[in-house]
């Protein structure tokens, strides 16, 4: 049933022509209580990470960027660029990172500081369909863009079609995320 | 022996009667007449159970009919999110945005028109490359309240909105509107929009299209402590808009400028207090003539004003209180336009097994909508199925599921069957 529900559920997210929705079907027909385990079972998988500087136990959710729990993922609406051909900071082969976007503030749980995180969109290629995430923390109406996650950030010369989401680190938080 | 010799006659006769019966030619029945290929029916004006679901996979938007769970027809948008803009005359107006090699290639953004009873596109209108392309079933196309301009917003990131002339099918220019976003009919020659600072840009427009008065108001709303959704519902001249917080913030279109009510609260100091939230992609809907207003509600944190509901807060607008709470049922799922549903005509309690085993998922309730005709349907779906749950608007009674065959549910519209603002 699960493998069937799998299934489905990434067939649906093949499929998509708008970042999100088909991701959230995904984890919500792979089932409620599933979830929260899948990240772990996915960082055991991939056997012993050496943590990157500065960075979380790369086996605990907060530190795997496969992961929706990653802390650089705190205020992310959309399919990880890390699960679909790139990483938590390059974009999937063949797409091409937004050069506008909006920003959040993180707290890395290893040196206890808070990030700016700059979420550049990879555009160009049809939306990935795996590892949807939407945290939201921080977000705000599309009124209000540089915290807007419901923009889609692809736009000028990189296009209109949405693949994937990165987080990259622009700095310490020097003051509080207004 | 008389009465043996009987019964072989007997016995011959029926063998007789019988064989006349089996092997007796059929009856001549005419031939069915030849058909005619390349038939395509015609578009019978909608009823007021009629709705348009836009499906944010197939970039489309599918005509469903609520009553007889019919799919009437559809139409296909571009890239983006598909939403129609429904004139008086009957007219449907799509917003598109186009490439020339599917993902890439030439952008194109057209207004794509389509004539009263015919789902064949009639005609479009090219507007400038820009259309603002978001997760918002609303708010990104509005018309003026004389159904002679449509105003699309546009995002580059720089902010503007394309005016097209409906009457003339033509590109009447771009206004350009610095930090302010998303766009609201508000009047003959009137838009609203959102500011990033909390005001409200008042756009207004001459014969041609062209502004002739931009006013900023003054800041309603701090976005910083309480921002207001974009997910706003009109009725009459005046706009609701939730914030995430709960509060209603009631915008009146009617005058010279806008102006702003006290906002009021929908859920109480206890309420609030047990987290309850408004939430979802389309988290308010309206039923004009009643004036019944309708709210997705869920418990849940600081950060999910997306959310979805579980239950259907009801509320009159004269008393701004709460009448009612209908507690709403998964939408359902479907794949490929087949609804995964099962055993409802299995005994109780394995009759609500379905609906059991959708509860454990978060495939919940993400948009609301209500029709405005005298016995009015609440729509409910969700963004992950193409299946809507259906429910008696005044009683709150849920009625039946009802199949989109869309793969999604993002966005419902309900122009048909009373006022369309």
């Amino acid at each position: 049933m699960d493998r069937w529900v799998t299934h489905v559920s990434r067939s649906l997210a093949r499929r998509t022509s708008r970042r999100g929705f088909l991701g959230r079907l995904g984890a919500a027909l792979v089932g409620g209580a599933a979830v929260p385990l899948l990240p772990v079972a996915r960082a055991q998988a991939a056997g012993a990470r050496e943590p990157a500087p500065g960075e979380p136990d790369p086996t605990s959710p907060a530190g795997d960027p496969n992961s929706c729990e990653y802390w650089r993922y705190c205020g992310i609406d959309g399919f990880l660029a890390s699960c679909c051909g790139g990483t938590h900071r390059s974009c999937p082969p063949g797409t091409e990172m937004s050069a506008v976007t909006w920003v959040g503030t993180c707290h890395n749980p290893e040196d206890g500081k808070d990030y700016v995180i700059s979420y550049n969109d990879c555009c160009g290629k049809s939306p990935c369909g795996k590892c949807f995430c939407n945290r939201n923390e921080d977000d705000k109406p599309i009124y209000y863009p540089s915290k807007s996650n419901d923009i889609n950030w692809c736009m000028g010369r990189a296009g209109v079609v949405y693949n994937s989401t990165t987080a990259i680190v622009l700095g310490v938080a020097t003051e509080p995320d207004r | 022996m008389r009465h043996t010799c009987g019964a072989r006659i007997i016995g011959l006769l029926a063998i007789v009667v019988c064989a006349s019966v089996l092997f007796a030619p059929a009856p001549a029945r005419a031939d069915l007449a030849a058909e005619p290929i390349g038939r395509v029916e015609p578009l019978s004006a909608p009823g007021p159970h009629s709705v348009w679901v836009s499906d944010g996979v197939n970039e489309r938007i599918a005509l469903v009919d609520l009553d007889t769970d019919d799919m009437r027809g559809m139409v296909d948008g571009g890239w983006g999110i598909t939403a129609g803009v429904f004139t008086a005359d009957g007219r449907i107006w799509i917003p598109e945005t186009h490439y020339s090699r599917g993902s890439r290639g030439q952008r194109s953004d057209v207004v794509t028109s389509y004539g009263p009873g015919s789902l064949t596109p009639e005609g479009e209108v090219p507007i400038p490359a820009k259309r603002a392309i978001n997760v918002l079933p609303v708010g990104n196309a509005a018309l003026s309240d004389d159904d002679r301009f449509l105003a699309i917003f546009n995002m580059t990131p720089a902010t503007s909105l394309s005016i097209v002339d409906l009457e003339r099918r033509s590109f009447a220019g771009e206004i350009e509107t610095p930090g302010c976003s998303l766009v609201y009919g508000a009047g003959a020659r009137r838009f609203l929009m959102f500011c990033g600072d909390g005001a409200a840009l008042w756009v207004e427009l001459d014969d041609e299209g062209n502004a002739i008065r931009k006013i900023r108001s003054e800041r309603f709303f701090d976005p910083q402590v309480d921002p207001v959704m974009e997910k706003g519902v009109r009725r009459g001249t005046t706009w609701y808009f939730p914030s995430f917080e709960g509060l209603i913030h009631e915008v009146d279109v009617s005058g010279p400028v806008p102006t702003f009510s006290e906002p009021w609260s929908l859920v109480s100091d206890g309420e609030r207090a047990a987290e309850w939230r408004i939430g979802g992609r389309m988290p308010l809907a309206v039923h004009r003539s009643s004036g019944r207003l309708y709210a997705l509600m869920h418990q849940g944190g600081p950060h999910s004003h997306k959310d979805p509901g579980r239950e259907a807060w009801v509320y009159d607008l004269e008393r701004r209180e709460r009448v009612d709470t209908i507690e709403l049922r998964n939408p359902g799922l479907t794949y490929l336009g087949v609804s995964m549903e099962f055993g409802q005509g299995w005994l109780w309690p394995f009759s609500r097994l379905y609906d059991w085993a959708l509860s454990m998922t978060p495939l919940g309730v993400a948009s609301l909508a209500v029709t405005q005709d005298d016995e009015p349907l609440l729509v409910t779906g969700s963004e992950f199925s193409g299946s809507l749950a259906i429910y008696d608007a005044r009683s709150g009674q849920y009625l039946r599921r009802v199949i989109t065959g869309n793969m999604t549910n993002l966005g419902i519209q309900a122009p048909y069957g009373g006022a369309t603002r």
